[in-house]
This record gives structure tokens, sequence and C-alpha cells, in this order.
């Protein structure tokens, strides 16, 4: 690494990743102008941050939750039923939606932390049917498998005297989520370049060996999931103001499954993989629409492969690919995968 | 009033009947969880791939019942030795997550490859035995709801003589204790893996016989079964058999006692909602055997 500074700094090359990015999403709806890709872009946007949220449990603290899904329709829900029913306003309400999907996670957590490995997975699968069967159950609040609907956009921001964003505007409401996508990206990536990062890490290659130099596992494993699922909480209310109607089987366990096919596809443990991962398997399928719906066929199949051959998943074979050519992308490229075994 | 006495009774033979299937689904599960510490995602749609064999094996030999289920019975014991051979077989010393991520894969593969194949509408499958209603003082049942039962007391029984009894399943029975230490007693490790897949996924096929007449015949049938079938694994505790069938039979009978009493919905969220107190207070399973392994 030529870069003097320490860790903490954001280096000069990750600035210029961040603008590139930037200008690249500034772009991209000037670029596809017809609404049915805007919504593919926003979803993807959407399925980032689930993707990323999901990332910071499994791939750096270790907890494979196999009900991320939940957590987003948590959020969804929550917001929604403020809006539509309550009245009040859309961005109080995401606010109540992100605490809603931390407060679960949190809620799964407390059951997590005695749990590791398959007995997490399962319990995780059993918290995501049991809110499904809530949402489909719980006719009075969330109208049952019908749905809510006429949900409306977030209001428009009116900067008095300068300018009035409409997010009716799906131009508007793609750079909005997206926005949102990048300072999850960036509050994630910090956190884990922090000492925060470094003990989740530790709780998950070893938790004893982490004990062992005073790092509570218990602690760290409530974090992740609390701001993992905050995230996921946010992400369900901009589908919901997005799409505009809210049916449960939006959060069936498959959705959780397609989630974690992005997190391991994209490569674990490892942020830019998790956005990696959302943006080829919201995108490519699209792309693939024309020859029958084989969506989930290639879910499944490339799920399959890449837990067979790739452990690290895309993003780690881009890395290796890049410590073999050449040093100039280290930077940007430094993972801190799990090791393995 | 009416008299809730004939309710309550036919609502346990019921719950017996549905814990039966449960039973008999979980039972592979069990014993790969048990003898390997891996779970098999895919189980779920060998069970579906087994009821589709019955099905049309039943059909073309013109409702040879008991055929169909050695179909079955066969579908799913190749199934499970190329599941084996494929996924668990290399990714033996991998991280645990991985072989439950590739599975969880391979569910997502073979139940759209289905559903691309056979479609959504379900299928009529008639066991000869559906039909035959038997009527006992007030309460009824068909024959094939008897034969489930009897299918899978025969099931179970026999793979206790197999674990007990036979020389076969004592190897097993050590390599579920301590792999290292029957590797060094000259167990074959890597063959008798493969049996165990064969034998659990046999179970699933058997499993999707079953079910096949008395569920709705879908590429989703085992999927539906499936996720109640985690639940019971855990809370009969992970891989403990006994604990399996006590708690298939105990979720059964909360399942019918529900659907009957409050709402289908509801036998989720009070099955689920089982789970995870079993998971909060009681994380080695009903009956306790495996200590302070899974925390």
């Amino acid at each position: 690494m030529t870069s003097t500074s320490s860790r903490w700094a954001f280096g000069s090359a990750r600035w210029l990743w961040l603008l590139g990015c930037i200008a690249v999403i500034a772009v991209l709806p000037l670029i596809f102008q017809d609404s049915y890709w805007r919504g593919v872009m926003t979803i993807c946007a959407i399925n980032i941050m689930l993707a990323l949220g999901l990332d910071f449990i499994f791939g750096y603290a270790g907890q494979l939750s196999l009900g991320h899904s939940a957590f987003s329709g948590i959020g969804a829900y929550t917001s929604t039923v403020l809006v539509t029913a309550l009245g009040v306003n859309f961005w109080i309400a995401a606010l109540c939606g992100i605490g809603a999907g931390g407060l679960a996670g949190v809620l799964l957590s407390v059951f997590a932390v005695r749990l590791k490995g398959h007995y997490l997975a399962i319990a995780s699968l059993g918290f995501a049917v049991i809110t499904y069967q809530i949402l489909v159950n719980w006719i009075s609040v969330t109208q049952g498998p019908l749905g809510i609907y006429g949900i409306p956009s977030p209001p428009p921001l009116t900067i008095p005297g300068v300018v009035t964003i409409s997010f009716a505007d799906q131009q508007n409401f793609f750079y909005l989520v997206a926005g949102a996508a990048v300072l999850s990206y960036l509050m994630l990536y910090n956190l884990t370049r922090s000492p925060i990062g470094d003990a989740l890490i530790a709780v998950r290659e070893d938790e004893i060996s982490a004990a062992s130099l005073g790092i509570r596992g218990t602690k760290w494993k409530v974090v992740a999931f609390g701001i993992g699922c905050a995230i996921a909480g946010l992400a369900g209310c901009f589908y919901a103001s997005f799409i505009g109607t809210l049916v449960p089987d939006a959060f069936f366990i498959l959705e959780s499954f397609m989630l974690l096919a992005m997190v391991v596809i994209g490569g674990r443990g490892n942020l830019w993989g998790a956005v990696l991962g959302a943006v080829l398997l919201t995108v490519v399928p699209e792309l693939l629409r024309g020859i029958g719906d084989f969506r989930l066929i290639t879910y499944g199949l490339a799920l399959t492969l890449v837990a067979l051959f790739l452990p690290g998943g895309l993003s780690g074979v881009l890395i290796q690919f890049a410590r073999r050519f050449g040093g100039g992308a280290r930077g940007a490229l430094s993972a801190k995968g799990p090791s393995h075994a | 009033m009416l008299d809730l006495l004939p309710i309550f009774a036919q609502q346990i033979i019921n719950g017996l009947v549905l814990g039966s299937i449960y039973v008999l689904a979980t039972l592979g599960l069990t014993l790969i969880f048990g003898v390997l510490g891996q779970i098999n995602f895919a189980h779920a749609d060998f069970m579906t791939l087994g009821a589709f064999a019955a099905y049309f094996v039943a059909r073309a030999t013109g409702g040879n019942y008991l055929i169909a289920i050695v179909a079955a019975l066969l579908v799913g014991a190749l199934l499970g030795s190329i599941i084996n051979g494929t996924i668990f077989s290399p990714l033996r010393n991998a991280d645990e997550t991985r072989p439950l991520v590739a599975t969880i894969g391979v569910s997502v593969l073979l139940e759209n490859t289905t559903l691309a194949f056979l479609g959504p509408v379900p299928y009529a499958f008639d066991s000869p035995y559906s039909s035959q209603v038997i009527r006992m003082a007030g309460l009824f049942f068909t024959a094939q709801n008897l034969l489930v039962v009897v299918i899978a007391v025969l099931a179970v029984g026999s793979l206790y003589a197999f674990m007990k009894l036979t020389f076969v399943g004592k190897a097993l029975r050590a390599l579920a204790q301590d792999r290292e230490a029957a590797g060094l007693m000259g167990i074959n490790q890597k063959q008798l893996i493969a049996l165990t897949f064969v034998i659990a996924s046999a179970f699933a096929g058997l499993a999707g016989a079953m079910l096949g007449p008395i569920l709705v015949l879908t590429p989703f049938a085992g999927a539906s079964v499936i996720v109640k079938a985690f639940a019971i694994v855990i809370i009969g505790g992970f891989g403990n058999i006994e604990g399996t069938i006590v708690a298939g039979l105990l979720i059964g009978l909360i399942e019918s006692f529900t659907t009957q009493f409050l709402s289908p919905g509801m036998s989720d969220i009070v099955v689920f909602g089982l789970l995870l107190l079993t998971l909060a207070f009681r994380p080695t399973g009903l009956i306790a055997e495996r200590r302070e392994e899974n925390v």
C-alpha cells in the first residue's frame, strides 16, 4: 500500500471512487429515460440496501440470517400503516420504519446470541415465517393477503424560495433511494473499517478467542443485527411507497433467499461484493426476461454453483485477479472477507 | 351447546395423521443432522419429486399405489446419493454455512424447474385408499390416513431396528458421536455418510408418496411442509430421533387444534412461536441428548 495515512482516513483513491459512483448514479436516469428501466434501477437500489445490511450481518458478523426480507417487511408495513391509516408524515413514518426494522433485528438477536450456525439459520427462518403469517392474518391493520393499495409517494421536499423536489417524479425518487443506498454503504464502510468491524470479524472467525481478548460476542451480534435490519427497514419504506401497493408475499422467505443469493454470489464479507451481487441479480434477470421467466431457476443455479466453487463470490475472484495483475486496484479492492476454511 | 368431545377426538385423529406425515418428513433431516451436523435444505424438494414420481408411476401402472411408493423411495434414494456426491462430499471440510447455502440454491432450482415442467395447477393424486372412508363411533378417517400412520410407524421401527441392531447402524451411531474416533476404529466414513444420505432421502421420497394424496400436489408441496419440519427438528432436539417423533406428533396435534378452534394461519404462528421459545429457553430440544453442541 502506498497510502501512508492511517486506516481511518478516507483516502483520495476512495474519494475518487465515491465521486465516480455519484456521477454514475446522476447520469443513469438520463440514459434510461423509460419508466420500466427507471423502475428496475430503483428496485436495484433498494436491493443494494437490503444486501448491504445482510452482508453486515452474515458477511462481517458471520450470522447466517435466512429471514432478512422480514425486516424490510416490518419497516414497510410500519411506515405504510402510519402514513395511510394515521396520516403521519412520510419522513417521520420512515424513521419509525427504520426503528421498527432495527428493533425487530435486536429482538431476533436476543435469540440469536445464544445460537450459531444452523440453529440461527432455522431460528431466523422461523422468525420470517411468523412475520409473514402475522402480516397475512392481522387483517384489521395490514389488510391481510389483499394488501394495502394506493400508498402515496413521499411528499415533496421544499426549500422555500429555491426549489421543490417532487418524489412523484420517478427520477427524483431514484435519486432519493440511490442516495440512501450510498449513505448506507458509507456508514457500513466506515463501521467495518473501525474497531467495531474488527470486533465483528473477530466474533465471526472465533468467538471464544474473541472473548479471550475481551470482545463480547453477544453485544456485537446485537449491534450487527440492529444496524443491518434498520437499513432493511428503510429499504422496506422506500419499496412500499415506490410500488404503491403492499402485500405480504413481497416479504416471503423466498425473498430472503434471493437476498442471500445476492450476498453469496457477490461475495460475502465485502460490501462492494454485496452491491455487485444485488446489481447482477436485479438487472440480469430483467435482461433475460425475453427468454421466459427463468429468473428463479437462474438464481438457484447461480447460488449453488457459487457456494460450491467460489467461496469468496465474484468479488473474491476479482480481488484475486487484481492481486495477480497489478497493484493499482488493490486499495480500492481491499477486502476483509471470511477465511474460507 | 354442541358436544365438544367428538370434535376433540376427531382433531386428535387428524393431528396424529398430520403428525405422522411430519415425522416421515423430518426423519431424514434428523438422521443427516445427527450423523453429519448438516442440513439438507433440498430435502423438501426430494419429497415433492418423490410425490410426483409416485403420481406418474401410479398413473402408468393403472393406480398401483404400492409400486408407486417403491418408485418414490428409489427416486429419493437416488437424489440423496446425487446431493451427497455433488455438494456435501466436496464441501465436507468447508465452513458449515456453505453446504446449507448451496442446498438452498438446489432447492430454489428444483422447485422452479419442476414448476416450469409441471405447472402450478395442483395434480389430483388419488390413492386407491383415499376414497375408502372408515367410520368408527362417530369419527371418520380414510384408509389413506390409516396407511400413513402405519407406514410412519413401520419407517420409525425399521430405522430403530437398523440403528440399534445392525453393525452398520452401530457404526453410524459411532460416527455421529465422534467422527474422528470412528475413523480411527476403521469405519469407512465416506461410504457411511453416502449411505446416510441415501436412507434419509429415501425417507423423503416415502414421505412425498404419503403426503401426495393427502395434501395438494404442486411443485411447492414439499416446501409447504418443510419449514415446519425444520421447526420440528429443532423442537425435538437436533439429531435426536425420539425427540423428532414426539415433536412431530405434537406439532401435528397443535396444528389440527389451532385450525379447528382458531384459524389455519394461526397454526404457523403457534408452531414457530413454540420454536423460538424452545430456542430461547431449551435449545437442546424437548428431549435433551446432545448438550452444549449448539451454543
